[in-house]
């Protein structure tokens, strides 16, 4: 494998990792903010195999195997998480979710962003506890 | 100018991606289409010079441009759900790359892995919760201006780097006293299992040597990556929403 064609891997994979990082920069999409990063990984697996083959060892293609474990690792718990961020504003803009402190604090994001939307279900938000035991009595009521 | 080559390419392909970025009045795709075409012959010409096998450029050149428009047509796209098909188009000409890296194996692999296991979750998913077809904040790119400049300019310093670093061998002579990526003996002495370097390089992607190097020289690594795998998935029932607050 002569030098030139490891260079047109490298080009290639530099590409691959520009195009995902202006796909992460520009989508709203909160699925294909993840979907571009999985791009960038590609770009870098490529660099690896590439790197691999020059020199004749499987290392490159090991690293590649580490790298597609902690691809599908992080492509499950974002989708958990998506789902559970669209269960609570049903929707997968990721504007909605560019304030996340307190409601009277301006917000970071620019202009065209909508407004602080309430979640449909006000308890959403809310950690469920499994009710257990009595229930107490309450004392204001009684008196 | 030693190296005012490298503004063409990279310039059409900003103009290119900035053009085809989505936004709210539409423009017209034939002429970003044609920007980008000519980016990437400039490109050809200026940093991917064929090696002389045509096959093996043939098939270079088709895996390359095929992952690099579908990467285009994926961050592109108004549409989540072809956003995420031109993806999985993406994976199988990596994949192509990887098989001309010699990486049957990963190849294989990645496609059951990607195409088979992760496209198919996020089109699920995309499926769930998109209620309305068209959805308002998939038409509209933030600051496109910014972040394609930005990106591009990491791109060029990129491609200025491996245009300055002129290869391992070859050109650059004066690579090894630099300190730049030389070739080193891999065979560590300390482990009797490690695979010596092999001497055929069709044979470094065979599963023998894969598997010896993985359960020898990464035994722990090994070991490591599957208590990863193990944390993800309780971390992902954790997270994911439960059927008494309402699925999907």
């Amino acid at each position: 494998m002569t030098s030139t064609a490891l260079e047109s891997q490298l080009v290639v994979g530099a590409i691959l990792f520009a195009l995902g990082m202006i796909g992460f920069l520009t989508r709203r999409n909160l699925i294909l903010i993840v979907l571009s990063t999985e791009l960038m990984l590609h770009g870098v697996s490529l660099n690896l195999t590439a790197f691999g083959r020059y020199h004749g060892n499987p290392q490159g293609q090991v690293f590649t195997i580490f790298v597609l474990t902690i691809a599908a690792c992080e492509a499950g718990l974002a989708l958990s998480l998506i789902l559970t961020l669209y269960q609570r504003r049903k929707s997968l803009d990721v504007f909605l979710w560019g304030n996340l402190g307190e409601e009277d604090l301006p917000m970071l994001s620019s202009g065209n962003a909508p407004p602080h939307a309430k979640p449909i279900d006000p308890n959403a938000d809310l950690p469920h506890l499994t009710p257990a035991g009595r229930a107490p009595s309450n004392p204001t009521t009684k008196a | 100018m030693k190296n005012g080559a490298l503004l063409i390419p990279v310039c059409l392909g900003w103009l290119a991606i900035f053009w085809l970025l989505p936004r709210a009045k539409p423009r017209s795709r034939i002429l970003g289409a044609i920007i980008g075409l000519a980016a990437l012959l400039a490109l050809q010409a200026t940093f991917l010079p064929p090696v002389g096998n045509i096959v093996r450029d043939g098939m270079f050149y088709l895996f390359s441009g095929s992952a690099i428009l579908a990467a285009t047509l994926m961050i592109t796209d108004r549409n989540p759900v072809y956003a995420a098909l031109w993806f999985a188009l993406t994976t199988l000409s990596v994949c192509g790359l990887f098989l001309l890296n010699s990486a049957p194996f990963l190849s294989a692999a990645t496609i059951i892995v990607y195409a088979g296991a992760i496209v198919v979750t996020f089109l699920f998913v995309i499926m769930l919760a998109q209620q309305t077809a068209n959805a308002n904040y998939d038409h509209r790119a933030v600051q496109p201006v910014l972040a394609s400049v930005m990106s591009f300019v990491m791109l060029g310093a990129l491609l200025f780097a491996l245009q300055e670093w002129g290869g391992i061998d070859g050109k650059a002579d004066d690579a090894a006293r630099e300190g730049q990526f030389v070739a080193v003996d891999a065979s560590s002495k300390a482990n009797q299992f490690s695979q010596p370097p092999s001497s055929n390089k069709t044979e470094i992607g065979s599963m023998r040597v894969l598997g010896r190097s993985l359960f020898s020289d990464y035994l722990y690594v090994v070991e490591l990556a599957g208590t990863v795998l193990l944390i993800a998935t309780i971390g992902a029932i954790a997270i994911a929403p439960r059927r008494s607050q309402g699925t999907l």
